[in-house]
Protein backbone atom coordinates (compact mmCIF):
# COMPACT_ATOMS: atom_id res chain seq x y z
CA UNK A 1 0.00 0.00 0.00
CA UNK A 2 1.42 3.26 -1.02
CA UNK A 3 -1.17 5.43 0.70
CA UNK A 4 1.60 6.63 2.97
CA UNK A 5 2.97 8.70 0.15
CA UNK A 6 -0.30 10.45 -0.55
CA UNK A 7 -1.60 13.07 1.82
CA UNK A 8 -4.40 10.97 3.27
CA UNK A 9 -3.81 10.72 7.02
CA UNK A 10 -3.62 7.26 8.60
CA UNK A 11 -6.76 5.94 10.34
CA UNK A 12 -4.57 4.55 13.11
CA UNK A 13 -1.51 6.53 14.07
CA UNK A 14 0.73 5.13 16.79
CA UNK A 15 3.77 7.08 17.92
CA UNK A 16 6.45 6.03 20.36
CA UNK A 17 4.11 3.78 22.34
CA UNK A 18 5.46 2.42 25.63
CA UNK A 19 3.55 0.06 27.88
CA UNK A 20 4.62 -1.47 31.17
CA UNK A 21 3.12 -4.18 33.35
CA UNK A 22 4.82 -3.40 36.64
CA UNK A 23 8.54 -3.68 35.99
CA UNK A 24 8.08 -5.47 32.71
CA UNK A 25 8.15 -3.24 29.65
CA UNK A 26 6.04 -5.03 27.04
CA UNK A 27 5.99 -2.30 24.40
CA UNK A 28 9.24 -0.44 23.91
CA UNK A 29 8.46 2.41 21.57
CA UNK A 30 6.10 1.36 18.79
CA UNK A 31 5.58 3.58 15.74
CA UNK A 32 2.96 2.35 13.31
CA UNK A 33 0.59 3.99 10.83
CA UNK A 34 -2.32 2.09 9.36
CA UNK A 35 -4.29 3.46 6.42
CA UNK A 36 -7.86 3.18 5.24
CA UNK A 37 -8.75 -0.28 3.88
CA UNK A 38 -5.38 -1.69 4.80
CA UNK A 39 -5.17 -5.22 6.18
CA UNK A 40 -2.27 -5.47 8.60
CA UNK A 41 -1.24 -8.73 10.25
CA UNK A 42 0.82 -8.60 13.44
CA UNK A 43 2.99 -11.69 13.84
CA UNK A 44 5.69 -12.67 16.27
CA UNK A 45 6.51 -15.09 19.07
CA UNK A 46 4.23 -15.14 22.10
CA UNK A 47 5.18 -12.47 24.58
CA UNK A 48 6.36 -10.15 21.82
CA UNK A 49 3.66 -7.60 22.71
CA UNK A 50 1.43 -7.92 19.64
CA UNK A 51 -1.78 -8.55 21.59
CA UNK A 52 -0.93 -5.76 24.00
CA UNK A 53 -0.39 -3.41 21.08
CA UNK A 54 -3.82 -4.33 19.73
CA UNK A 55 -5.39 -3.76 23.16
CA UNK A 56 -3.70 -0.37 23.42
CA UNK A 57 -5.28 0.64 20.11
CA UNK A 58 -8.78 0.50 21.62
CA UNK A 59 -7.52 1.46 25.07
CA UNK A 60 -8.42 -1.80 26.77
CA UNK A 61 -4.91 -1.25 28.09
CA UNK A 62 -3.70 2.20 28.98
CA UNK A 63 -0.13 3.18 28.25
CA UNK A 64 2.61 5.18 29.91
CA UNK A 65 4.14 7.03 27.02
CA UNK A 66 3.41 7.82 23.40
CA UNK A 67 0.02 8.18 21.77
CA UNK A 68 -2.53 6.26 19.73
CA UNK A 69 -4.73 8.30 17.43
CA UNK A 70 -7.82 6.90 15.74
CA UNK A 71 -9.02 9.01 12.81
CA UNK A 72 -6.74 11.76 14.11
CA UNK A 73 -8.37 11.80 17.56
CA UNK A 74 -6.25 10.73 20.54
CA UNK A 75 -7.48 7.47 22.06
CA UNK A 76 -7.94 7.50 25.83
CA UNK A 77 -6.66 11.05 26.13
CA UNK A 78 -8.01 14.51 25.46
CA UNK A 79 -5.77 17.05 23.78
CA UNK A 80 -5.82 20.38 25.63
CA UNK A 81 -5.53 23.73 23.88
CA UNK A 82 -1.89 24.00 24.85
CA UNK A 83 -1.19 20.61 23.28
CA UNK A 84 -0.84 18.68 26.54
CA UNK A 85 -2.75 15.46 27.08
CA UNK A 86 -5.18 14.65 29.86
CA UNK A 87 -6.63 11.25 30.60
CA UNK A 88 -10.05 11.07 28.96
CA UNK A 89 -13.12 10.36 31.12
CA UNK A 90 -14.51 6.84 30.81
CA UNK A 91 -17.56 7.97 28.82
CA UNK A 92 -15.29 9.62 26.26
CA UNK A 93 -13.26 6.43 25.88
CA UNK A 94 -16.45 4.47 25.23
CA UNK A 95 -17.37 7.00 22.56
CA UNK A 96 -13.94 6.86 20.91
CA UNK A 97 -14.24 3.10 20.61
CA UNK A 98 -17.23 3.39 18.30
CA UNK A 99 -15.07 3.31 15.18
CA UNK A 100 -13.37 0.15 16.38
CA UNK A 101 -14.71 -3.39 16.34
CA UNK A 102 -12.88 -5.98 18.41
CA UNK A 103 -12.81 -9.76 18.08
CA UNK A 104 -11.20 -11.81 20.83
CA UNK A 105 -9.42 -15.13 20.92
CA UNK A 106 -12.03 -16.60 23.25
CA UNK A 107 -15.04 -14.95 21.52
CA UNK A 108 -16.37 -13.52 24.80
CA UNK A 109 -19.99 -13.95 23.84
CA UNK A 110 -22.55 -13.43 26.59
CA UNK A 111 -23.75 -16.96 27.40
CA UNK A 112 -27.11 -15.92 28.88
CA UNK A 113 -28.22 -14.20 25.67
CA UNK A 114 -29.09 -15.93 22.44
CA UNK A 115 -27.21 -15.23 19.24
CA UNK A 116 -29.49 -12.45 18.06
CA UNK A 117 -29.49 -10.79 21.50
CA UNK A 118 -25.70 -10.90 21.56
CA UNK A 119 -25.59 -9.07 18.25
CA UNK A 120 -28.34 -6.53 19.01
CA UNK A 121 -27.46 -5.67 22.63
CA UNK A 122 -25.12 -2.79 21.78
CA UNK A 123 -27.41 -1.54 19.00
CA UNK A 124 -30.19 -1.26 21.55
CA UNK A 125 -28.25 0.06 24.53
CA UNK A 126 -25.60 2.22 22.84
CA UNK A 127 -27.19 3.30 19.58
CA UNK A 128 -30.69 3.23 21.13
CA UNK A 129 -32.20 1.53 18.09
CA UNK A 130 -35.77 0.30 18.53
CA UNK A 131 -36.10 -3.45 18.79
CA UNK A 132 -37.32 -4.12 15.24
CA UNK A 133 -34.57 -2.01 13.64
CA UNK A 134 -31.90 -3.58 15.80
CA UNK A 135 -33.14 -7.08 15.03
CA UNK A 136 -33.25 -6.43 11.30
CA UNK A 137 -29.68 -5.21 11.42
CA UNK A 138 -28.62 -8.10 13.65
CA UNK A 139 -30.17 -10.63 11.28
CA UNK A 140 -28.42 -9.05 8.32
CA UNK A 141 -25.07 -9.23 10.11
CA UNK A 142 -25.61 -12.87 11.08
CA UNK A 143 -26.54 -13.74 7.52
CA UNK A 144 -23.37 -12.08 6.39
CA UNK A 145 -21.29 -14.43 8.55
CA UNK A 146 -23.35 -17.43 7.43
CA UNK A 147 -25.38 -17.90 10.61
CA UNK A 148 -28.77 -16.61 9.53
CA UNK A 149 -30.31 -19.89 10.74
CA UNK A 150 -28.91 -19.69 14.30
CA UNK A 151 -30.66 -16.58 15.60
CA UNK A 152 -32.30 -18.35 18.56
CA UNK A 153 -29.37 -20.58 19.49
CA UNK A 154 -27.37 -19.95 22.61
CA UNK A 155 -23.56 -19.68 22.49
CA UNK A 156 -23.14 -22.93 24.43
CA UNK A 157 -24.82 -24.83 21.61
CA UNK A 158 -22.57 -23.49 18.86
CA UNK A 159 -19.19 -24.70 17.72
CA UNK A 160 -16.18 -22.50 18.39
CA UNK A 161 -16.09 -21.40 14.78
CA UNK A 162 -19.76 -20.43 14.87
CA UNK A 163 -19.27 -18.57 18.14
CA UNK A 164 -16.41 -16.61 16.66
CA UNK A 165 -18.53 -15.67 13.66
CA UNK A 166 -21.26 -14.46 15.99
CA UNK A 167 -18.61 -12.36 17.74
CA UNK A 168 -17.61 -10.90 14.37
CA UNK A 169 -21.26 -10.14 13.54
CA UNK A 170 -21.65 -8.51 16.97
CA UNK A 171 -18.74 -6.18 16.24
CA UNK A 172 -19.87 -5.46 12.67
CA UNK A 173 -23.39 -4.53 13.79
CA UNK A 174 -22.00 -1.29 15.22
CA UNK A 175 -20.66 -0.25 11.80
CA UNK A 176 -17.03 0.16 12.84
CA UNK A 177 -14.62 1.58 10.31
CA UNK A 178 -11.76 -0.51 11.71
CA UNK A 179 -11.79 -4.11 12.90
CA UNK A 180 -9.26 -5.46 15.39
CA UNK A 181 -8.75 -9.22 15.67
CA UNK A 182 -6.83 -10.73 18.58
CA UNK A 183 -5.79 -14.24 17.51
CA UNK A 184 -9.31 -14.97 16.25
CA UNK A 185 -8.61 -18.57 15.27
CA UNK A 186 -6.14 -19.65 17.97
CA UNK A 187 -8.80 -21.22 20.19
CA UNK A 188 -10.48 -23.12 17.37
CA UNK A 189 -10.22 -26.73 16.29
CA UNK A 190 -8.28 -26.81 13.00
CA UNK A 191 -11.29 -27.85 10.92
CA UNK A 192 -13.25 -24.79 12.13
CA UNK A 193 -10.60 -22.22 11.30
CA UNK A 194 -11.51 -22.03 7.63
CA UNK A 195 -15.05 -20.64 8.13
CA UNK A 196 -13.78 -17.80 10.31
CA UNK A 197 -10.97 -16.95 7.92
CA UNK A 198 -13.43 -16.95 5.01
CA UNK A 199 -15.55 -14.33 6.78
CA UNK A 200 -12.45 -12.24 7.46
CA UNK A 201 -11.37 -12.59 3.83
CA UNK A 202 -14.69 -11.26 2.58
CA UNK A 203 -14.47 -8.34 5.01
CA UNK A 204 -11.03 -7.50 3.67
CA UNK A 205 -12.38 -7.69 0.11
CA UNK A 206 -15.09 -5.17 1.06
CA UNK A 207 -12.38 -2.71 2.02
CA UNK A 208 -12.61 -2.96 5.81
CA UNK A 209 -9.51 -1.68 7.61
CA UNK A 210 -8.26 -4.62 9.65
CA UNK A 211 -5.53 -5.19 12.21
CA UNK A 212 -5.06 -8.88 12.92
CA UNK A 213 -2.87 -10.56 15.48
CA UNK A 214 -2.45 -14.03 14.05
CA UNK A 215 -0.42 -17.19 13.82
CA UNK A 216 -2.03 -18.10 10.49
CA UNK A 217 0.88 -17.41 8.17
CA UNK A 218 -0.95 -18.73 5.13
CA UNK A 219 -3.81 -16.33 5.77
CA UNK A 220 -1.41 -13.43 6.32
CA UNK A 221 0.33 -14.29 3.06
CA UNK A 222 -3.00 -14.30 1.17
CA UNK A 223 -4.91 -11.45 2.66
CA UNK A 224 -2.56 -9.00 4.36
CA UNK A 225 -1.42 -5.84 2.61
CA UNK A 226 1.31 -5.58 5.18
CA UNK A 227 2.80 -7.90 7.76
CA UNK A 228 4.40 -6.49 10.88
CA UNK A 229 6.84 -8.72 12.76
CA UNK A 230 7.23 -7.94 16.44
CA UNK A 231 9.63 -9.30 18.96
CA UNK A 232 10.43 -8.26 22.50
CA UNK A 233 8.15 -5.22 22.47
CA UNK A 234 9.48 -3.75 19.24
CA UNK A 235 8.64 -3.82 15.57
CA UNK A 236 11.54 -5.69 14.05
CA UNK A 237 10.53 -5.74 10.41
CA UNK A 238 7.50 -4.97 8.26
CA UNK A 239 6.54 -5.07 4.64
CA UNK A 240 4.31 -6.77 2.09
CA UNK A 241 3.86 -10.43 2.96
CA UNK A 242 5.59 -11.95 -0.06
CA UNK A 243 8.81 -10.03 0.43
CA UNK A 244 8.70 -10.46 4.18
CA UNK A 245 8.10 -14.22 4.14
CA UNK A 246 10.37 -15.04 1.22
CA UNK A 247 13.27 -12.73 1.96
CA UNK A 248 13.33 -11.76 5.65
CA UNK A 249 15.99 -9.15 6.29
CA UNK A 250 16.45 -9.61 10.01
CA UNK A 251 17.87 -12.86 11.41
CA UNK A 252 15.17 -12.87 14.10
CA UNK A 253 12.34 -12.95 11.59
CA UNK A 254 14.19 -15.62 9.61
CA UNK A 255 14.50 -17.71 12.78
CA UNK A 256 10.82 -17.18 13.63
CA UNK A 257 9.70 -18.19 10.13
CA UNK A 258 11.91 -21.27 10.01
CA UNK A 259 10.65 -22.49 13.39
CA UNK A 260 7.12 -21.95 12.15
CA UNK A 261 7.87 -23.88 8.94
CA UNK A 262 9.36 -26.73 10.91
CA UNK A 263 6.21 -26.91 13.04
CA UNK A 264 3.78 -26.96 10.14
CA UNK A 265 5.79 -29.39 8.04
CA UNK A 266 6.31 -31.95 10.77
CA UNK B 1 -46.17 -39.36 72.46
CA UNK B 2 -49.39 -37.46 72.79
CA UNK B 3 -49.93 -34.75 70.23
CA UNK B 4 -53.54 -34.08 71.23
CA UNK B 5 -52.45 -31.38 73.73
CA UNK B 6 -51.29 -29.35 70.79
CA UNK B 7 -54.73 -29.22 69.21
CA UNK B 8 -55.78 -26.39 71.51
CA UNK B 9 -52.69 -24.45 70.41
CA UNK B 10 -53.11 -24.77 66.67
CA UNK B 11 -53.81 -21.07 66.35
CA UNK B 12 -50.72 -20.10 68.33
CA UNK B 13 -48.51 -22.41 66.27
CA UNK B 14 -49.88 -21.19 62.96
CA UNK B 15 -49.57 -17.59 64.14
CA UNK B 16 -45.96 -18.20 65.09
CA UNK B 17 -45.30 -19.85 61.76
CA UNK B 18 -46.82 -16.85 59.99
CA UNK B 19 -44.68 -14.42 61.98
CA UNK B 20 -41.53 -16.44 61.26
CA UNK B 21 -42.32 -16.52 57.53
CA UNK B 22 -43.11 -12.81 57.51
CA UNK B 23 -39.96 -11.84 59.40
CA UNK B 24 -37.69 -14.12 57.39
CA UNK B 25 -39.10 -13.09 54.02
CA UNK B 26 -38.70 -9.44 54.89
CA UNK B 27 -35.21 -9.91 56.35
CA UNK B 28 -34.01 -11.96 53.39
CA UNK B 29 -35.36 -9.37 50.93
CA UNK B 30 -33.88 -6.42 52.82
CA UNK B 31 -30.64 -8.29 53.45
CA UNK B 32 -30.26 -9.10 49.76
CA UNK B 33 -30.86 -5.48 48.73
CA UNK B 34 -28.48 -4.16 51.38
CA UNK B 35 -25.87 -6.82 50.63
CA UNK B 36 -25.90 -6.04 46.93
CA UNK B 37 -25.78 -2.32 47.71
CA UNK B 38 -22.72 -2.84 49.94
CA UNK B 39 -20.97 -4.81 47.22
CA UNK B 40 -21.77 -2.23 44.52
CA UNK B 41 -20.74 0.68 46.72
CA UNK B 42 -17.37 -0.84 47.55
CA UNK B 43 -16.79 -1.71 43.89
CA UNK B 44 -17.52 1.80 42.71
CA UNK B 45 -16.21 3.97 45.55
CA UNK B 46 -12.71 3.11 46.76
CA UNK B 47 -13.04 5.31 49.86
CA UNK B 48 -16.06 3.27 51.00
CA UNK B 49 -14.09 0.03 51.01
CA UNK B 50 -12.88 0.34 54.60
CA UNK B 51 -16.30 1.23 56.12
CA UNK B 52 -17.89 -1.64 54.17
CA UNK B 53 -15.22 -4.00 55.34
CA UNK B 54 -15.68 -2.99 58.96
CA UNK B 55 -19.42 -3.53 58.58
CA UNK B 56 -18.99 -7.00 57.09
CA UNK B 57 -16.35 -8.03 59.61
CA UNK B 58 -18.45 -6.82 62.55
CA UNK B 59 -21.64 -8.61 61.56
CA UNK B 60 -19.81 -11.78 60.62
CA UNK B 61 -17.57 -11.60 63.64
CA UNK B 62 -20.12 -11.38 66.45
CA UNK B 63 -22.95 -13.74 67.43
CA UNK B 64 -26.39 -12.91 66.07
CA UNK B 65 -27.74 -13.09 69.63
CA UNK B 66 -25.46 -10.26 70.73
CA UNK B 67 -26.41 -8.19 67.67
CA UNK B 68 -30.10 -8.60 68.45
CA UNK B 69 -29.47 -7.66 72.10
CA UNK B 70 -27.51 -4.61 70.99
CA UNK B 71 -30.32 -3.42 68.76
CA UNK B 72 -33.21 -4.20 71.10
CA UNK B 73 -31.78 -3.59 74.58
CA UNK B 74 -28.88 -1.21 73.92
CA UNK B 75 -30.68 0.64 71.12
CA UNK B 76 -32.80 2.78 73.47
CA UNK B 77 -29.58 4.17 74.99
CA UNK B 78 -28.87 5.67 71.61
CA UNK B 79 -32.41 6.83 70.99
CA UNK B 80 -33.32 3.76 68.98
CA UNK B 81 -36.66 2.49 70.25
CA UNK B 82 -37.88 -0.41 68.17
CA UNK B 83 -40.68 -2.90 68.61
CA UNK B 84 -39.49 -6.51 69.01
CA UNK B 85 -40.56 -7.42 65.47
CA UNK B 86 -38.88 -4.37 63.93
CA UNK B 87 -35.73 -4.91 65.95
CA UNK B 88 -35.73 -8.54 64.81
CA UNK B 89 -36.13 -7.67 61.15
CA UNK B 90 -33.45 -4.98 61.38
CA UNK B 91 -31.07 -7.35 63.17
CA UNK B 92 -31.55 -10.26 60.77
CA UNK B 93 -31.30 -7.97 57.72
CA UNK B 94 -28.07 -6.34 58.87
CA UNK B 95 -26.61 -9.72 59.77
CA UNK B 96 -27.72 -11.37 56.52
CA UNK B 97 -26.47 -8.44 54.42
CA UNK B 98 -22.90 -8.97 55.61
CA UNK B 99 -22.91 -12.54 54.35
CA UNK B 100 -24.85 -11.74 51.19
CA UNK B 101 -22.36 -8.99 50.31
CA UNK B 102 -19.52 -11.50 50.42
CA UNK B 103 -21.48 -13.93 48.25
CA UNK B 104 -22.20 -11.17 45.71
CA UNK B 105 -18.53 -10.28 45.67
CA UNK B 106 -17.49 -13.80 44.74
CA UNK B 107 -20.26 -13.80 42.11
CA UNK B 108 -18.99 -10.64 40.45
CA UNK B 109 -15.46 -12.01 40.46
CA UNK B 110 -16.66 -15.13 38.67
CA UNK B 111 -18.10 -13.30 35.64
CA UNK B 112 -15.40 -13.73 32.98
CA UNK B 113 -13.47 -10.53 32.44
CA UNK B 114 -13.45 -11.06 28.69
CA UNK B 115 -17.22 -10.64 28.55
CA UNK B 116 -16.95 -7.27 30.25
CA UNK B 117 -14.20 -6.23 27.86
CA UNK B 118 -16.33 -7.27 24.90
CA UNK B 119 -19.09 -5.01 26.20
CA UNK B 120 -16.69 -2.12 26.76
CA UNK B 121 -15.36 -2.51 23.24
CA UNK B 122 -18.89 -2.05 21.93
CA UNK B 123 -19.27 1.16 23.93
CA UNK B 124 -21.78 -0.26 26.43
CA UNK B 125 -21.91 1.87 29.59
CA UNK B 126 -20.92 0.46 33.00
CA UNK B 127 -24.46 0.62 34.40
CA UNK B 128 -25.83 -1.23 31.41
CA UNK B 129 -23.01 -3.80 31.68
CA UNK B 130 -24.06 -4.32 35.29
CA UNK B 131 -27.75 -4.85 34.47
CA UNK B 132 -27.48 -6.77 31.24
CA UNK B 133 -24.31 -8.82 31.64
CA UNK B 134 -22.94 -8.99 35.17
CA UNK B 135 -26.15 -9.35 37.21
CA UNK B 136 -27.96 -11.94 35.06
CA UNK B 137 -24.92 -14.22 34.98
CA UNK B 138 -23.96 -13.60 38.54
CA UNK B 139 -27.46 -14.42 39.75
CA UNK B 140 -27.18 -17.94 38.37
CA UNK B 141 -23.78 -18.35 40.00
CA UNK B 142 -24.67 -17.00 43.43
CA UNK B 143 -28.09 -18.57 43.73
CA UNK B 144 -26.97 -21.77 45.54
CA UNK B 145 -24.87 -19.94 48.18
CA UNK B 146 -27.63 -17.31 48.60
CA UNK B 147 -30.20 -20.05 49.25
CA UNK B 148 -27.80 -21.67 51.67
CA UNK B 149 -27.27 -18.44 53.57
CA UNK B 150 -31.01 -17.77 53.64
CA UNK B 151 -31.61 -21.22 55.14
CA UNK B 152 -29.17 -20.32 57.90
CA UNK B 153 -31.02 -17.04 58.39
CA UNK B 154 -34.37 -18.83 58.76
CA UNK B 155 -32.94 -21.08 61.42
CA UNK B 156 -31.22 -18.17 63.17
CA UNK B 157 -34.54 -16.35 63.35
CA UNK B 158 -35.33 -18.62 66.33
CA UNK B 159 -33.04 -16.33 68.31
CA UNK B 160 -35.70 -13.61 68.12
CA UNK B 161 -37.71 -15.54 70.72
CA UNK B 162 -35.43 -14.05 73.39
CA UNK B 163 -36.64 -10.53 72.61
CA UNK B 164 -40.29 -11.69 72.81
CA UNK B 165 -41.03 -11.71 69.09
CA UNK B 166 -44.10 -13.98 68.84
CA UNK B 167 -42.50 -16.24 66.26
CA UNK B 168 -42.48 -20.00 66.02
CA UNK B 169 -39.93 -20.74 68.74
CA UNK B 170 -41.43 -18.23 71.15
CA UNK B 171 -44.94 -19.66 70.68
CA UNK B 172 -43.63 -23.17 71.19
CA UNK B 173 -41.84 -22.33 74.41
CA UNK B 174 -45.08 -20.74 75.64
CA UNK B 175 -46.91 -24.00 74.94
CA UNK B 176 -44.22 -25.93 76.81
CA UNK B 177 -44.57 -23.62 79.79
CA UNK B 178 -48.35 -23.86 79.84
CA UNK B 179 -48.82 -27.59 79.17
CA UNK B 180 -45.64 -29.04 80.64
CA UNK B 181 -45.29 -31.23 77.55
CA UNK B 182 -41.84 -30.93 76.07
CA UNK B 183 -41.06 -33.50 73.40
CA UNK B 184 -44.15 -33.05 71.24
CA UNK B 185 -44.05 -29.27 70.80
CA UNK B 186 -40.30 -29.33 70.17
CA UNK B 187 -40.65 -32.06 67.59
CA UNK B 188 -43.37 -30.14 65.79
CA UNK B 189 -41.21 -27.01 65.99
CA UNK B 190 -38.24 -28.75 64.38
CA UNK B 191 -40.42 -30.25 61.65
CA UNK B 192 -41.94 -26.87 60.83
CA UNK B 193 -38.50 -25.24 60.45
CA UNK B 194 -37.49 -28.17 58.30
CA UNK B 195 -40.57 -27.68 56.11
CA UNK B 196 -39.75 -23.98 55.69
CA UNK B 197 -36.16 -24.72 54.78
CA UNK B 198 -37.17 -27.50 52.39
CA UNK B 199 -39.62 -25.16 50.66
CA UNK B 200 -36.93 -22.52 50.20
CA UNK B 201 -34.36 -24.96 48.88
CA UNK B 202 -36.89 -26.35 46.40
CA UNK B 203 -37.60 -22.82 45.19
CA UNK B 204 -33.84 -22.34 44.88
CA UNK B 205 -33.39 -25.49 42.81
CA UNK B 206 -36.27 -24.51 40.56
CA UNK B 207 -34.79 -21.06 39.91
CA UNK B 208 -31.36 -22.53 39.41
CA UNK B 209 -32.42 -24.90 36.64
CA UNK B 210 -34.39 -22.11 35.01
CA UNK B 211 -31.47 -19.72 35.03
CA UNK B 212 -28.89 -22.23 33.94
CA UNK B 213 -30.88 -23.72 31.12
CA UNK B 214 -28.75 -22.05 28.43
CA UNK B 215 -25.45 -22.05 30.23
CA UNK B 216 -25.13 -25.57 31.63
CA UNK B 217 -24.38 -27.22 28.33
CA UNK B 218 -21.22 -25.13 28.15
CA UNK B 219 -19.95 -26.39 31.49
CA UNK B 220 -16.48 -27.73 31.09
CA UNK B 221 -16.22 -26.36 27.58
CA UNK B 222 -13.99 -23.36 27.23
CA UNK B 223 -14.05 -22.76 23.53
Amino acid sequence: MSLARTNIPPVINITNLHKRFGNLEVLKGIDLDIYQSEVVCLIGPSGSGKSTLLRCINFLESYEQGLVKINEEPMGFVEMYDGTLRKAPAARVLESRRDLGMVFQHFNLWPHMNVLENVTEALRSVKLRPRDKAEAKGKAMLEKVGLGDKLDSYPANLSGGQQQRVAIARALAMDPSIMLFDEPTSALDPELVGDVLAVMRSLAAEGMTMVIVTHEMGFAMDVADRVVFMEDGKIVEQGDPKTLFNAPKSPRLAAFLSSWNRRTNS
Amino acid sequence: MNFSVLEAYQGAILGGLGTTIYICALSIALGLVLGLAIELVRQELPWMRMPCRIYVEFFRGSPILIQIFLIYYAGPHFGLLLSPVTAGVVGLSLYGAAYYAEIFRSGFEAVPKGQIEAAECLGISPSRVLWRIKLPQMTALVLPPLVNQSIILIKDSAVLSVITVPELTKQTSKIINETFTIAEPLLVLALLYWALVEGLSRLGRFLETRMNRHITSSAGRTS
